[in-house]
């Protein structure tokens, strides 16, 4: 990789976050805009370790449980549990191609979403659900559809090869 | 960079992992006033740059569509203009259609509500005023419809409000008429009847007609009386033959808002906000 493919690499990064806090209350309700906050770390883990990719779960997870303080901590134990399995899966399957890029952010939405729900015991009954069955697999619907677009046009920047799906 | 199977987790990165989890844990048993201050200096330090990106992106847009209305109730201007016999009548309604705000004359502070993509985002939310604007713990948080909340922890510039669907929301309400009073909790997470408040605590011998109006009673000094919270929907059940629970349909839901405002003064025990909702109110 060059030493400018790094720089792009973290504006690609922090494009997302930016997104994240801007446009995204524009894609739709709460519950089915795409996350671009999670994207963000499931594309960071796709490259780094799991050790750090648990890490930076966990500090992007502490900081979306200061801004939802009703399930604080949990948004840390999700975000960190996803972080380290994505970095893990991707070492383990070693495919890069659209299809299991796409699986991987779809599923760590919504395994996100699992966590967050079960940790914080907030829900339950038909509410939960609702949430784990329509709500998000649309939101890890969109954010995988996110995650696809951002990989086939800056694919090259992150550095992730992607082959036929 | 291709990824390789050699990139398994080393023992570092399993220690690593097992200590953010621990931390996570830790950060999850965290007693109400320790977590608190933890979380409200993160929104004031690392998180409040995007908070405030956040919130111009929200005045942006809602200046968009304020810019749309301006135009729209110009052009309505300068056609009525035309016909001036007309705009007495059209000054009539259109202050018929003046809003809540002034309404509600004086005390309140609008705020957007800075949505995130939580699936317990409904529960409390941040919005964009704070301690600067006037706020304080336990201010009353309404829409046009009626209560939306109460603001549990005050930043400078942002506050958490804690909406009627959290599990720990109680208010002291009482029937439009009031014949009945009793307390609001929310009714809980399971069956069909999610996002449903209900009205506690009514004595057995007081029957509460479907489609009653509920409001704030203005006991307890946190909400003032009159505040819209719901229309009575059903029977939820009985305790023993000595009181009952009644389902109310709230009168707005916490993801539906853009913007609400928060009342930041404190009025007399003998005020009464019926007359500042009427007009948007939950109709039985």
């Amino acid at each position: 990789m060059r030493k400018t493919d790094r720089y792009r690499y973290v504006l690609i990064l922090v494009g997302l976050v930016v997104l994240h806090f801007t446009v995204r209350e524009r894609l739709g309700g709460d519950r089915i805009a795409p996350d671009f906050l999670l994207l963000a770390l499931l594309i960071y883990t796709v490259r780094a370790q799991p050790g750090r990719s648990a890490a930076a779960g966990f500090v992007v997870g502490l900081l979306r449980d200061a801004l939802t303080p009703a399930s604080f901590g949990a948004g840390a134990l999700a975000h960190t549990l996803v972080g380290y399995l994505s970095s893990w899966a991707k070492a383990v399957f070693f495919a890069e191609n659209v299809f299991v890029n796409g699986c991987l952010f779809f599923a760590g939405t919504w395994l996100r979403n699992l966590v967050v729900l079960l940790a914080s015991g907030r829900l339950g009954g038909a509410q939960l659900g609702w949430e784990l069955l329509v709500w998000s697999p649309l939101q890890s619907l969109t954010t995988a559809a996110v995650g696809i677009v951002v990989l086939w046009l800056f694919g090259r920047w992150l550095a992730i090869r992607l082959g036929d799906a | 960079m291709a990824l390789g199977a050699d990139r398994y987790a080393s023992r570092a990165d399993t220690l690593l992992f097992l200590g953010c989890v621990g931390l996570s844990v830790a950060a999850m048993s965290l007693p109400d006033n320790w977590r608190d201050p933890i979380a409200q200096g993160l929104r004031q330090t690392v998180l409040a740059p995007f908070l405030a990106l956040q919130q111009q992106t929200e005045l942006l847009s809602a200046a968009r569509a304020h810019y749309d209305a301006v135009v729209a109730q110009r052009d309505s201007a300068v056609l009525a203009a035309t016909f001036l016999p007309e705009l007495r009548s059209e000054n009539g309604r259109l202050r018929s259609l003046l809003g809540l705000g002034v309404r509600l004359a004086w005390g309140y502070v609008p705020a957007e509500v800075l949505h995130q993509p939580e699936p317990t985002n409904p529960l409390t939310f941040v919005v964009s005023a704070g301690r600067r604007n006037g706020v304080h713990p336990l201010s009353p948080v309404v829409s046009p419809e009626g209560l939306v909340g109460v603001v549990a922890t005050v930043d400078a510039k942002t506050s958490v409000v804690l909406t009627w669907a959290n599990p720990e929301f109680r208010a002291s309400a009482i029937a439009a008429d009031g014949s009945v009073s009793g307390i609001v909790a929310p009714h809980g997470a399971a069956g069909p009847e999610v996002w449903l408040l209900e009205l506690q605590g009514v004595p057995y011998r007081q029957q509460v007609p479907e489609g009653t109006v509920i409001l704030t009673s203005g006991l307890g000094g946190v909400f003032p009386r009159g505040i819209p919270i719901g229309t009575v929907v059903g029977l939820a059940g009985e305790a023993k033959g000595w009181e009952r629970t009644y389902l109310i349909r709230p009168a707005i839901h916490p993801a539906a808002l853009s913007h609400v405002m928060i009342l930041t003064a404190v009025r007399g025990p003998g005020s009464d906000l019926r007359g500042a909702f009427q007009a948007d109110s939950v109709h039985p």
